[in-house]
């Protein structure tokens, strides 16, 4: 005898160890159904589970023919699954039921549709029956129902006998049709699991975010019915919800299609940190459907979620659903999807978290090891060539103290040569330096107004042709910034001014403090104000295809220098958390801008 | 004669020092490590300007070397060499007591002349600070005299 649970009744327990001929018709039914619900709960929702149910199916009501249809969800047609009985042909086996049409869906489409047994004793006088066969004359359909109220499919059992069956044979295959939807519900919550299991290991070994967001569509597509699924993560700058992933149309935007935190539904879910589960989402006020894969009017509902972590929010999982043909099959996400999503989202949120401390490590790494090998060369290069000056001073002077003639003259040469060869060395050190150590710090609350006025008064050049005019008025906010490497900052700029007009002309030093809005900026975050600082001249100006280079290191159009004053510049406002950009005309002189967040706000 | 320590990690570096600073006549004893400048400091010798870098076996040694001479003659002048960018450093080495600090490599600056025109300010400051303690201390052995 075989072991059952504890709590099982005895009579079931006694039937298994009797012949099966010598069981009644009822405890024939009961041990079916017993056997049926004992491996339905235990995870069996395959094809042969399905067909044990229709053959107990037959057996309970003493059918001739018998099939078990089952809903495509994607479609929305019913497509015949197992079959039973004599007279089958392919053809019939692999008939699709569309459900679009009341009156061609017969018996089994509108049993699927209307979630209500059927049942016939007079087949070919049943205004719904549509012939298949040619011997039936009894008919009996029950739905297997889902947990959302909708059918995911039905048992449709035949017989050639007039008034077969009666109701309590329609009350057999309701419970045949309740093991059937058992079954079918722990496989959907099997595969769901071993889908979660599956991306959970992908997360825990990829490192690349967009790989993951990539893995983690495709996996969702598998448990989750819907058209477009994106993943929405908030970029770390500029704090706009940028899309990583998406299904399909939309995968050629990845990168760029964004939403601002709290614009349409998916800002709002990234905005609150809360799911979102609506149907007809294009109704509701907060809708913007600036990205989604199909019209608005044909998005049948819309599910969100956040993908949280211990930072705060990352970003927002969106899958949508389409309407349609199937209008009878539920569009709407269940709350069991909404679960099975946010536990994705939770997932995605740890990897997210984790591949970007990775990369923030790895940066760090490599910034430490280049900060200290470029520290040690530049200090081992400045001594030598302090001692190097050293020498050609004292060999200067040797030479000073040689009589006067043509060998003095040449050697004196050659020494002032060594000499300026010296100082060009130690220019290229310091911008070496500069470059280096533009990104590390020391912060002091300053203000902006002094700083400006003692660069002006300790750069600006005491003899030039060029006229300064300032516009710094007072009361401008502080700023958290290293007081000497801005300095440095605003003299280089003040010096490439200069150095370009030659000639004589103008610069213009100003401040002042602009809203976020005014920066023009989307890459600075919004929500506070910026001190703006401008360095105009009436130079040459920047051609159009340089403005983004000139900022690059080693590009120069000077002989003087490394080519890294600009690439300096934007490295010291950048590490302020600040940006700088050329926003002149071409031939009307060039006009930096840059923008350093304000202190109060 | 002015008596000179020249404390320097680097050969060239002290060669190159001490070839100038023996032309401007200084008598000058070299040192290579913070270590050897204490072993000098605390010999038989006194000095009236230490010259001495600061980034040697670590980033401050040159505080050290400092501290140790004030802490032999309270009126020996320190001048300290320091690399460009380690402002940080030099100003604490002012604050605690430096006559001056001196960017080894300035673009077009002759670091070797400033040098020896500090060293002299230096000189002049100390013979200052010591005139004035000597006369002071004349004073107070006149008044105990007097009583």
């Amino acid at each position: 005898m075989r072991a059952h649970a504890v709590g099982r009744g005895s009579i079931l327990l006694d039937m298994d160890g009797l012949a099966p001929h010598t069981r009644t018709p009822d405890e024939g039914f009961l041990h079916d159904l017993d056997s049926l619900f004992t491996d339905a709960a235990g995870g069996q929702g395959d094809a042969a589970m399905l067909q044990r149910v229709l053959d107990a199916s037959m057996r309970a009501v003493a059918g001739t023919r018998g099939f078990l249809a089952l809903v495509d969800r994607e479609t929305g047609d019913m497509e015949v699954g197992p079959i039973s009985g004599p007279d089958w042909t392919d053809e019939k086996r692999l008939l699709r039921l569309s459900l679009a049409h009341e009156a061609k869906r017969g018996i089994t489409g509108n049993v699927a549709v209307t979630g209500e047994p059927h049942l016939t004793g007079d087949a070919p006088s049943d205004p719904l029956y549509i012939p298949y066969f040619a011997d039936v004359r009894s008919e009996i359909a029950v739905p297997i129902m889902g947990t959302s109220g909708h059918s995911w499919g039905v048992i449709n059992i035949e017989s050639e006998r007039a008034d077969a069956f009666g109701r309590g044979d329609l009350a057999r295959l309701r419970v045949l049709a309740h093991a059937a939807a058992t079954a079918l519900r722990v496989q959907g919550f099997r595969s769901r699991e071993s889908a979660l299991v599956e991306i959970g290991n992908d997360l825990t070994t990829t490192f690349n975010t967009d790989d993951l967001m990539r893995r983690v569509v495709s996996v969702a597509a598998d448990v989750l019915r819907f058209e477009d699924c994106s993943v929405f993560l908030i970029d770390e700058i500029t704090r706009r919800l940028v899309l990583r992933a998406s299904q399909g149309a939309l995968a050629g935007e990845v990168g760029q299609a964004d939403y601002a935190v709290g614009e349409g539904l998916t800002g709002w879910v990234a905005q609150t940190g809360e799911a979102l589960r609506v149907c007809e989402p294009y109704r509701d006020a907060r809708w913007r459907g600036r990205h989604t894969e199909f019209p608005d009017h044909e998005i049948a509902a819309l599910l969100a979620v956040p993908i949280v972590s211990r930072g705060g929010i990352l970003g927002v999982i969106r899958v949508l659903r389409r309407k349609g043909r199937r209008a009878w099959v539920s569009n709407d996400f269940s709350e069991a999807e909404q679960r099975v999503l946010s536990t994705i989202a939770s997932q995605v949120g740890a990897a997210v978290e984790n591949a970007r401390s990775h990369q923030r490590l790895m940066q760090s790494e490599r910034m430490a090891a280049w900060g200290e090998l470029s520290a040690r060369s530049a200090h081992m290069i400045g001594n030598r060539t302090f001692a190097l000056k050293g020498d050609l001073n004292e060999g200067g002077y040797l030479v000073g103290q040689m009589p006067p003639g043509p060998l003095r003259e040449e050697m004196g040469g050659l020494f002032r040569s060594m000499s300026r060869g010296v100082t060009r060395l130690e220019e290229i050190l310091r911008e070496f330096r500069d470059f280096v150590m533009a990104t590390q710090l020391t912060r002091a609350q300053v203000d902006v107004r002094e700083l400006l006025l003692e660069t002006l008064e300790e750069s600006w050049p005491k003899r030039s042709g060029v006229t300064l005019t300032t516009d710094i008025p007072e009361g401008l906010p502080a700023i958290a910034c290293d007081a000497p490497k801005l300095k440095r900052a605003i003299s280089e700029l003040l010096e490439n001014a200069v150095s370009f007009q030659p000639s004589g002309g103008s610069v213009t030093v100003a401040a002042r403090r602009v809203a976020h809005d005014e920066t023009q900026e989307r890459r600075l975050p919004p929500g506070r104000d910026y001190v703006q600082i401008e360095v105009a001249d009436s130079g040459p100006g920047v051609p159009a295809e340089a403005k983004e280079r000139i900022f690059q290191p080693f590009y120069t159009s000077r002989a003087k220098g490394m080519g890294l004053g600009l690439s300096i510049v934007k490295g010291i406002v950048e590490s302020h958390e600040g940006l700088i950009r050329e926003a002149g005309t071409s031939g009307a002189g060039a006009r930096f801008l840059l923008f350093l967040p304000a202190s109060d706000r | 004669m002015a008596r000179v320590l020249l404390v320097d990690d680097e050969d060239e570096v002290r060669a190159a020092l001490k070839r100038r600073l023996d032309r401007e006549g200084y008598e000058v004893t070299t040192a290579g490590s913070a270590d050897e400048a204490r072993q000098a400091l605390h010999g038989n010798a006194t000095y009236d300007i230490v010259v001495t870098d600061m980034s040697m076996e670590d980033s401050d040694s040159g505080l050290r070397v400092l501290e140790q001479a004030l802490t032999c003659d309270i009126f020996t002048e320190v001048i300290v060499l320091t690399a460009y960018g380690n402002v940080a450093n030099a100003v604490e080495s002012m604050r605690r007591g430096a006559f001056d600090y001196l960017e080894k490599n300035v673009p077009g600056v002759d670091a070797y002349e400033v040098l020896t025109i500090k060293m002299a300010q230096a000189m002049e400051r100390r013979r200052t600070a010591v005139n004035t303690v000597r006369r002071l201390e004349h004073q107070v052995r006149t008044l105990s005299h007097a009583d």
